[in-house]
């Protein structure tokens, strides 16, 4: 049975994270080149119909950037909020064995302090998309 | 062979430095035209599965039943014009594909195929992952506002809210995978699961898997939460103007992001590269007890079937549902099963969190 | 002959510092915005070479991933009209002058460069092979740091009600689907069986 050795990483970080730095090169000069290559090899007859933005065929009425429900502000503003909590959850379940039944309990504090919050947005309709 | 390729390159005269650079930029075309092929294929498949699921045949014409489709379908795509409509802001909007593209791909750099088979020895993998998958959004709010069209802005934004409201359900899904592995690297993940079906991590989080599962059905903007592409009302979503390659860059991502999705829900939940055999009598010393890359494949398999299967068969959430689920459904219980698999862990309930367990 | 390490850091640094320029000097907003989130990637960067991997991959997280798309929604929705916002351009220079420059001398002051340097600080150690920073992390934050902890949790808290009640605007005309009374409802309350005579056989 092979174990997943730790002993086995590299002793740098750095040598640890130059594959990812490297692949995320890659991963943006592929999407590139695709893109590149679809211009190169098409053909390019622009026409003004053609170019209008789309809008089922009618004339388009209004510019396309307009003012917007509020409530996509509230989904993202909540979003940040419980992405920072999620943030602070990721190192607390790693080590909840160490830390036994006092790391439960403080995360237990720190997530009631936040249904709170959770159940105030719930019972104020921030929730609701009609 | 790596030793070997390595020695090629000390004969050759190159520095140090560039030597690993290069064996990484192999290793990396290793991971990525498998990658490649399967997101093609994994077209054809969706068409072949859901027409027989129609009683239909599916695309039949090109090769072997079939079997060139994908083949045709790239090629047709590269002859197509891009068409940049007025307007728009040019720069971006042909860099938008690119944003989501580079993540989609980035993201395969942390995947344990097997022990040891992992192209990155990052230690927090999973969050990296997390991070990642985050950044995709990027590429559908500048697709969607680039192309000057309230069509586009109105899809983009709608995935948007949605993609960030189930990421919220996604991340309290896997801090009860952490939880249970006490590990934040996928491959100790995988190894917390040893010893045969029933130490996988999907029966003691078995609502979180569900979650997790469908929170990656959302957050791919796939049926039956496509309402980026209802194309009753808003046609295609963010990429109803982009045509030819650009189009198929987004197409690719998101299939890609599908894999991917389908892949770690096998490393996480159901024991990834370890085989369900593992630990039955007349099992013990055949392969069929062996780990290997195959049970991932296998498992990452039957997840990618789920998908299309969710597709033939479920009809389109309304929006206000789609949100109702992610917040009202999904966090509340991913909050109460995080408490309860806290519980478990500091009692030591069970053979998942006993003491010996833990990776420390 | 400088190091691999040192080529990349001076790299990402030449990166962030661009980016940083971009973000104040660049036309259209969506542009800062995304130079600004070329920015925080970048840095993520930086602090990965610091072995700060946990932070980094945060930073990602939290600042790319969500605080950046807050940004992005507000200004595409916003559609902010550029003339109008460089009207008062050279009338308020004096004032914005002044200020930068406050605030550049107190950064001087606290950050400046007497603080830093190779003199001041000894030799980064190189972790151990099984040294996880997650995991350090953890070890502390949630003892050691536990007050400060539970006080993130209360900021937070503040953060969800102010944004609640900044911004929701209900309309009183808007229908909800009520789901609960959907599910809760029973057979009694949608389906009455009457009992009537069988139909007569026509003559």
């Amino acid at each position: 049975m092979p174990q997943y050795r730790r002993a086995d990483r590299i002793h740098q970080m750095l040598e640890n994270y130059l594959p990812v730095l490297i692949f995320i090169a890659v991963g943006l000069v592929f999407g590139a080149f695709m893109v590149v290559l679809g211009m190169i090899l098409s053909p390019s007859r622009p026409d003004d119909e053609k170019l209008s933005r789309y809008e089922c065929g009618f004339e388009a009425f209004a510019g396309a950037r307009s003012e917007f429900d509020v409530r996509f502000y509230l989904v993202a503003i909540l979003f940040i909020i419980f992405d920072l909590e999620i943030a602070f959850l990721f190192p607390w379940a790693t080590v909840l064995r160490e830390l036994g039944l006092f790391g439960l309990l403080s995360m237990t504090l720190f997530l009631a302090i936040l249904v709170v919050g959770f159940i105030y947005e719930w019972k104020k309709g921030a929730l609701q998309w009609e | 062979m790596v030793e070997s390729i390595l020695s090629l390159l000390t004969l050759l005269g190159f520095p140090d430095w560039l030597q690993s650079v290069i064996i990484i930029m192999l290793k990396i075309v290793v991971i990525l035209i498998p990658l490649l092929t399967a997101v093609a294929y994994f077209t054809l498949a969706e068409r072949k599965v859901i027409a027989y699921m129609h009683v239909r045949i599916g695309p039949n014409r090109v090769g072997p039943r079939g079997l060139l489709q994908p083949i045709a379908d790239a090629v047709k795509l590269m002859f197509k014009e891009i068409i940049i409509p007025h307007g728009a802001d040019k720069a971006l909007f042909l860099f938008a594909p690119v944003l989501s593209m580079a993540p989609a791909l980035a993201a395969w750099a942390v995947i344990p195929f097997e022990a040891e088979m992992v192209l990155a020895q990052v230690d927090a993998s999973l969050l990296y992952i997390l991070a990642l998958t985050s950044m995709g959004v990027y590429g559908v709010i500048i697709a969607g506002w680039a192309s000057n069209s309230k069509y586009a802005l109105l899809g983009a934004m709608r995935s948007a809210a949605q993609i960030v409201s189930y990421e919220i359900a996604m991340g309290f899904a896997l801090v009860g995978v952490l939880m249970a592995a006490g590990s934040i690297n996928l491959g100790e993940i995988v190894m917390g699961q040893q010893g045969g079906f029933w130490h996988w991590y999907w029966l003691p989080l078995f609502p979180l898997f569900v979650i997790y599962f469908i929170s990656g059905v959302a957050e791919t903007n796939r049926a039956p939460f496509d309402v980026a592409e209802g194309e009753s009302e808003i046609v295609a979503g963010f990429h109803v103007d982009y045509s030819g390659m650009a189009f198929a860059v987004f197409f690719l991502a998101e299939y890609a992001n599908m894999i991917l999705v389908a892949m770690l829900a096998a490393l996480m939940f159901l024991g990834g590269w370890l085989s369900p055999f593992e630990g039955i009598g007349i099992f013990a010393d055949s392969w069929l007890a062996a780990p290997s890359i195959l049970w991932l494949l296998v498992k990452t398999s039957l997840f990618m079937f789920l998908y299309l299967w969710f597709r033939a068969t479920f009809p389109r959430y309304r929006y206000d549902q789609i949100m109702r689920l992610g917040w009202k459904v999904f966090i509340p219980i991913t909050i109460v099963w995080i408490l309860v698999i806290g519980v478990a862990i500091v009692a030591e309930v069970g053979p998942w969190f006993a003491a010996g367990v833990a990776h420390g | 002959m400088i190091s691999f390490a040192q080529t990349l850091f001076y790299l990402f640094s030449a990166i962030i510092i661009f980016a940083a320029l971009r973000v104040v000097t660049v036309r259209n907003p969506i542009h800062a915005a995304l130079y600004l989130v070329l920015t925080f990637f970048t840095t993520a960067a930086l602090w990965i070479l610091l072995e700060a991997e946990f932070l980094a991959i945060t930073l990602v997280l939290v600042y790319v991933g969500a605080v950046m798309v807050l940004f992005l929604f507000v200004i595409m929705m916003l559609d902010i009209d550029l003339a109008v916002m460089r009207e008062g351009f050279v009338r308020s220079l004096p004032v914005a002058g002044l200020v930068a420059l406050v605030m550049l001398a107190i950064m001087v002051m606290v950050v400046g460069p007497q603080h830093f340097g190779m003199a001041l600080y000894p030799a980064v150690t190189p972790h151990a092979a099984d040294y996880s920073n997650t995991r350090e992390l953890g070890r502390l934050l949630y003892t050691v740091y536990l007050y400060p902890f539970e006080i993130a949790a209360v900021i937070l808290l503040v953060a969800i009600v102010a944004a609640i009640a900044l911004t929701l605007r209900q309309r009183k005309d808007s229908r909800y689907q009520q789901v609960e009374l959907q599910v809760a409802v029973e057979r009694n309350d949608r389906l009455r069986i009457v009992s009537m005579p069988a139909e007569e056989p026509r003559p």
